[in-house]
């Protein structure tokens, strides 16, 4: 896509997205916006330089010079960081999610909670490849037998070390709804503990990116509040230094397809050779590589998970 | 509590239509000889023919029109009326025939007894009158007449005489003041009465302005020319061989419906008009009040939890829109719409947004 015309009046470029066209095709009346959302998907609020030497008119100078990039129609590629609004003007801080690489709490294995050297999340799609890796850095068991102890964990509150974590966040900021998206071709999202009860997606769209939601109160398994005020970051597996609020967490089980065939791995993958946990290294280990998006539907903050299916 | 999604009340949308035009000029060169009719397509059918706005074999081309011609059974240039004149072959008066009954049949209908009603001159069919019964007929191309030909718009010009450089004469048809008097009696929609509204030069005897010689189908996008008004064209060039040999006489009659087509569009000159697109649309009011989108979930809107347009508390938020994103009840964005540059929100603004989506 091009950049809008900026050298005059604004302009608004308005677009159905394909999942807009889709539904309005349906004719069954799915197509009613009944809401709005308003994004800076382009902002780096890193150039708001408080430092200008101009004066504070110049602080975002670079950021209202950012040329704006016309609308994609593919739903998932738009409004990836959203607008809030907060009632109150005074907040310094605010909430992230963080993915827990704090092992050892809650009964969960420390390996599957430490990000893998490469920086990804494996998951095993059959069982003689989650049988090789067992107890690999970051390698989840995504059969539908999958050990209880391999999931993802990803915790909501203040990052910082300015305000204690033995504060409750304040409720206005506490996410108690998130949606999580994983390509529908590749697996499913699943509960802890037992990897064969997978979740039932909101939808899927055309891109075959699955939607889920899940919510604090109606979906324990996944969504806990964070209660502990007495440990600091990194000891009994916490890792937000201030405020807590809730946490989700989720395992993920293969797709059939990933499980009984090799057409995915072909078409969307390639191979690399890994190593087993006894330091055997395993050659042509097919892979795809993706991402798990997690999203606080209240407070909008959203996380990419990078996932590797893998298949021996 | 946080939220980043604001409920449409139903004031906050207004649905309305807009009627948008266009000015499409053609001129007779792209017709013919700009491209050596390389932008004529022939079919082995031969039943009409295409023309495109550049050499068809391309893919920058763009289909303008097609002109085909055919009379009525009960016309005299039909041998099985009792006529000759018409007669090339029995090939080709049963394509002439066949072209008009089946246009005659979409943009007149029938009669209470079921047969096909052949076009009225004055479009007052219950009445009798003169009926079009040898003609040639435009069939312009949706992608230039869009939803329909704008009423009062359309001027069609043939040349009657002179060669390509020296025009000798030009007869110049239009639905003049069809804005204001147009018919509703055909299945089809809307059409007017095409007569002529000027003149110029000496090679066209047979005319005067006003004379009713076609009608117009709006909607359509198709004119229906009678065959008369060609009556005492001259050859366009005289010095082309091709286009000499194809004389006054050879209108609709003594030729193939191709060569008939050949001579129509040597002696085009002209055309203009608008055309008109419907747009539906439905306007959307995104209004952000002084306490709402002031904070961002944009990574790099905090470093270390701490939100970096802030220095300290008492520090306004400051956020900046580039995005709207319309969506569903069950948050799948619908539409979305960008502007062109960032706009600066925080609690001492207000904004609204109007986005138009049209249908």
């Amino acid at each position: 896509m091009g950049f809008l015309d900026n050298s005059g009046d604004i302009i608004l470029d308005a677009v159905l997205t394909d999942t807009g066209r889709f539904r309005l095709a349906k004719g069954d009346g799915s197509f009613k916006i009944a809401k709005f959302a308003l994004g800076d998907d382009e902002i780096n609020y890193g150039s708001y330089n408080t430092g200008s030497t101009s004066g504070s008119a110049y602080y975002d100078l670079d950021i209202l010079q950012t040329p704006i990039l016309e609308a994609f129609t593919n739903n998932t590629s738009m409004m990836k960081t959203k607008l809030i609004s907060i009632p109150r003007t005074d907040l310094l801080y605010l909430p992230i999610l963080k993915i827990n690489t704090q092992g050892n709490q809650n009964g969960q294995t420390a390996e599957v909670q430490q990000v893998s050297t490469s920086a990804s999340f494996f998951v095993a799609v059959d069982t003689t490849t989650a049988f090789s890796f067992q107890n690999v850095n970051g390698v989840i068991d995504g059969t539908a037998t999958g050990h209880s102890n391999s999931y993802i964990r990803v915790d909501q509150g203040l990052d910082t070390t300015d305000i204690s974590y033995a504060f409750a966040i304040d409720q206005q900021l506490k996410e108690t709804q998130y949606r999580l998206e994983l390509d529908s071709r590749l697996g499913q999202i699943a509960t802890v503990g037992n990897a064969a009860s997978s979740l039932n997606p909101a939808f899927i769209d055309d891109d075959q990116v699955a939607m889920y939601f899940v919510s604090l109160g109606t979906d324990d398994t996944y969504v806990k509040n964070n209660t502990n005020t007495s440990d600091a970051a990194n000891v009994a597996g916490q890792i937000i230094k201030g405020p807590r609020g809730t946490y989700m967490q989720f395992t993920m089980q293969a797709s059939t397809e990933l499980q009984t065939s090799n057409f995915l791995f072909t078409k969307l993958g390639s191979t690399f050779n890994m190593l087993k946990n006894d330091g055997t290294l395993v050659s042509s280990v097919k892979y795809i590589d993706t991402f798990v998006r997690v999203s606080g539907v209240t407070t909008g903050y959203s996380l990419d998970i990078p996932v590797r299916f893998i298949k021996q | 509590m946080a939220t980043t999604y604001k409920s449409l009340l139903n004031e906050d949308s207004v649905s309305n239509k807009t009627l948008l035009h266009e000015s499409i000029p053609l001129t007779g060169t792209i017709v013919s000889g700009t491209y050596a009719d390389n932008n004529i397509k022939n079919y082995s059918h031969g039943i009409f023919q295409s023309v495109y706005d550049y050499p068809y074999l391309s893919s920058s081309a763009n289909h303008v029109f097609d002109i085909t011609c055919g009379y009525s059974s009960n016309s005299s240039l039909s041998k099985s009326a009792g006529g000759a004149s018409g007669y090339f072959s029995e090939t080709d008066q049963k394509k002439k025939i066949n072209v008009y009954n089946e246009l005659a049949q979409v943009l007149v209908g029938y009669d209470a007894t079921g047969s096909i009603q052949e076009f009225d001159e004055d479009g007052d069919i219950t009445a009798g009158g003169t009926k079009i019964q040898e003609a040639y007929f435009l069939n312009f191309a949706r992608l230039l007449t869009k939803d329909e030909i704008k009423k009062g718009t359309f001027t069609l010009q043939f040349q009657t005489g002179g060669a390509n450089n020296a025009v000798a004469g030009i007869l110049s048809i239009a639905d003049t003041n069809a804005q204001n008097s147009y018919k509703v009696n055909s299945p089809a929609g809307e059409y007017g009465i095409l007569k002529v509204s000027a003149k110029a030069g000496t090679a066209d005897t047979t005319h005067t302005v006003g004379d009713a010689i076609g009608l117009l189908y709006y909607q359509a996008g198709i004119a229906v020319i009678t065959a008369s008004a060609f009556t005492n064209f001259g050859p366009r060039d005289t010095t082309v061989a091709a286009w000499n040999s194809l004389i006054a006489s050879q209108f609709l009659s003594g030729n193939a419906l191709s060569g008939n087509c050949d001579a129509l569009r040597n002696r085009f000159y002209n055309v203009t008009y608008n055309n008109t697109t419907e747009l539906n649309s439905t306007i959307y009011f995104c209004r952000a009040n002084h306490n709402e989108f002031n904070y961002s979930t944009n990574p790099t809107y905090l470093s270390s939890s701490q939100i970096v347009v802030k220095e300290n508390p008492q520090d306004n938020p400051i956020s900046y829109i580039t995005t709207v994103g319309l969506y569903s009840s069950d948050n799948e964005l619908l539409a979305v719409a960008k502007l062109s540059e960032p706009i600066k929100k925080d609690p001492t603004t207000e904004l609204n947004f109007r986005v138009r989506l049209d249908y």
